[in-house]
């Protein structure tokens, strides 16, 4: 069967005026019908702008290169017509920023309504009710008396609730979920979750979630892609890269993720250095300065992606062996 | 489940409210405000509460200082000036809202294309510092001159002057606005450019235009009366502000109060809704919004 969204290629740069920036570097990954896979990097690696590319919501500096085959079709080589007709019916947002993300000016019923009306055109009553049904849906409470409300009345947590709604007002066959999270108290986080949960199976929407939280992963995910610096560097179904992960990189990440038991062995261990900005693909790992595995070749070859111990694609010359124990893996 | 209210991003229509109530804790604009509407109010009962008709002489009463039966005199024709600066008035407000409403409906469109369309912007932008270059007195002086001077010339020569600052103010709200997390969240759901600048900008940009429409009538106040003291505007008989203090310049010295009231009259309303224009943008203002 073929996946409902085959990224492959795909090459953002943009033209800043200090010279070109590689943001994604030939990403490959697919996303099948009803899954959740989960876009994982530190900052600036390349995740939101792979998932902004899909639908041409780059700004203009922007070239974009490879396909992204949805439906049957490449979404890149649509008009800007043809995608403004996908963008929230077949492919909808959630972005990070639940504070700012509504119109001030605008009820939320007006703006939940919008999206029906736009999409499917829905009018009067029916869009009442329906809008109504989607509040209910997301889990906010007195639904038709928050229909009538301003933005600034609800809190973090509701907007983002409200937003989850407009997302999924269409039954969208793909849900981009961009840190939807990471603004909002860890209690809020965990309702907001829920609900992403609960749509999976209430209207079999598929997930592309972006996050660099190991720990929504775990909860949520079918599968992981990691990216690391435009590029990616591992892919695995989630209980397979928690347990046995293949690159150096991601075992970093997973040892970065707080764990009370590993705290009495000396708390948190972080990755040394930064995501390195790039102008062009580098015949190197990108990890290599960052790397405690690092050799000669590290340096002068870029790894391929290709099947590594675990069985899972991983991009790395040397990447880790057997499962190892929490207490000695790691970059030494 | 109950949830505070955060501060808001922009003003919600709710919080225009909360605006009025501060501008009303402000003095001086709350006087401002409530002159405005006495004046307003004034010269739209006019024609009620004028003792006389506006342009009924009266030869036995010729350049009377204000009395009992004239409370603001007559003039050399014996015309009761209360009645006359009551109906100058509302011609003064009439037209000083019409050119308003005029620049807004020019300006408002332009200023939005111009802040959203990044090609149509220099076009627009160049056009309005072309316009800006000339005095506004030059173009309402062309204008008579090829539509006869009238009530019409002047406000259309009035709007089309007020025309830069409106589209100024609406390019700026809008290359605000469109940088914003809704604009994008907007884009991300499938919103086309109407949709964006009519449901989303627009409505946001509405407080400054505010702002700069309540500056923007009295400066056409003013500028009325300076076209129709110089013969540009309206015309006699008809009263206006500005024709009265023309009328009233060669007789300043047998009947100074001809000139001083309609000239105390146009300070009064000027002055007052500027008064109110500013309270309005400090209330708008969200740097200072004393929540």
């Amino acid at each position: 069967m073929n996946p409902l969204l085959s990224v492959r290629e795909l090459t953002v740069r943009f033209g800043t005026e200090d010279g070109p920036v590689l943001a994604t570097d030939r990403v490959s990954f697919d996303v099948a019908t009803r899954e959740l896979v989960a876009l994982v990097g530190e900052s600036g690696c390349g995740k939101s702008v792979t998932a902004m590319a899909l639908t041409g919501l780059l700004p203009r500096n922007a070239t974009v290169t490879g396909r992204a085959g949805f439906d049957g079709r490449d979404l890149l080589a649509r008009s800007e017509r043809a995608l403004r007709a996908i963008r929230g019916r077949d492919i909808a947002y959630v972005f990070q920023e639940p504070m700012t993300s509504l119109n001030p000016v605008l009820t939320v019923g007006r703006q939940v309504g919008e999206v029906l009306r736009r999409h499917q055109r829905m009018r009067g009553a029916a869009l009442r009710r329906r809008a109504t049904e989607l509040l209910e849906l997301v889990g906010i409470p007195l639904p038709a008396r928050r229909l009538r409300e301003y933005p600034h009345q609800l809190s973090g947590g509701m907007r983002q609730r409200v937003m989850i709604a407009m997302a999924v007002a269409c039954a969208p066959k793909l849900l981009v979920a961009d840190e939807p999270t990471t603004a909002l108290d860890v209690t809020v986080q965990a309702g907001i979750l829920d609900v992403l949960r609960t749509l999976r199976t209430e209207i079999g929407t598929a997930v592309l979630l972006i996050t660099h939280d190991l720990g929504v992963v775990a909860d949520l995910a079918d599968r992981v892609v990691v990216m690391y610096a435009g590029r990616v560097i591992e892919e695995a179904d989630v209980d397979d890269l928690f347990a046995r992960p293949g690159h150096p990189y991601t075992r970093g990440l997973l040892d970065a993720v707080p764990n009370p038991a590993r705290h009495a062995e000396g708390g948190l261990r972080e990755i040394p250095g930064r995501v390195p900005v790039l102008a062009s693909s580098p015949d190197s790992c990108t990890f290599a300065e960052r790397c405690g595995r690092v050799d000669g070749t590290c340096r002068t070859r870029a790894p391929q992606l290709a099947a590594g111990p675990a069985g899972h694609p991983v991009r790395c010359w040397h990447p880790l062996a057997a499962p190892a124990p929490a207490a000695a893996g790691g970059p030494a | 489940m109950d949830v505070l209210p955060r501060t808001p991003v922009g003003a919600a229509p709710a919080s225009r409210l909360r605006a009025l109530k501060r501008v009303l804790r402000n003095p001086l604009s709350a006087a401002g405000l409530v002159v405005v509407l006495v004046m307003l109010v004034a010269a739209a009962a006019a024609p009620v509460l004028a003792p006389y008709p506006p342009t009924l002489t009266d030869f036995d009463a010729t350049l009377q200082p204000p009395s009992a039966a004239h409370w603001f005199g007559t003039d050399e024709l014996g015309r009761d000036q209360l009645s006359r600066v009551l109906h100058g008035l509302r011609v003064s407000v009439t037209v000083g809202v019409l050119s308003v409403v005029l620049s807004l409906l020019v300006g408002v469109p332009l200023g939005l294309l111009a802040g959203f369309y990044r090609l149509l912007d220099p076009v627009i932008s160049r056009l309005t510092d072309t316009l800006l270059a000339f005095p506004f007195l030059v173009i309402a002086v062309g204008l008579a001159a090829i539509l006869g001077p009238s009530l019409t010339t002047a406000t259309v020569a009035l709007g089309i002057g007020g025309v830069p600052l409106i589209i100024r103010v609406a390019r700026s709200e809008t290359l605000r606005l469109r940088e914003l997390d809704f604009v994008a969240a907007a884009v991300a759901d499938g919103a086309g450019d109407l949709a964006l600048l009519r449901r989303h900008i627009l409505p946001n940009a509405v407080n400054a235009l505010l702002v700069q429409a309540t500056v923007s009538v009295p400066m056409a106040i003013i500028g009325e009366a300076i076209l129709s003291f110089l013969g540009l505007g309206v015309r006699p008989p008809t009263p206006s502000l500005g024709i009265m203090i023309a009328s009233a310049q060669p007789l300043f010295r047998d009947g100074p109060w001809l000139a001083v009231i309609p000239g105390v009259a146009i300070v009064v309303l000027t002055l007052a809704l500027n008064l109110f224009g500013d309270g309005l943008r400090d209330a708008f203002d969200p740097r200072d919004s004393g929540r």
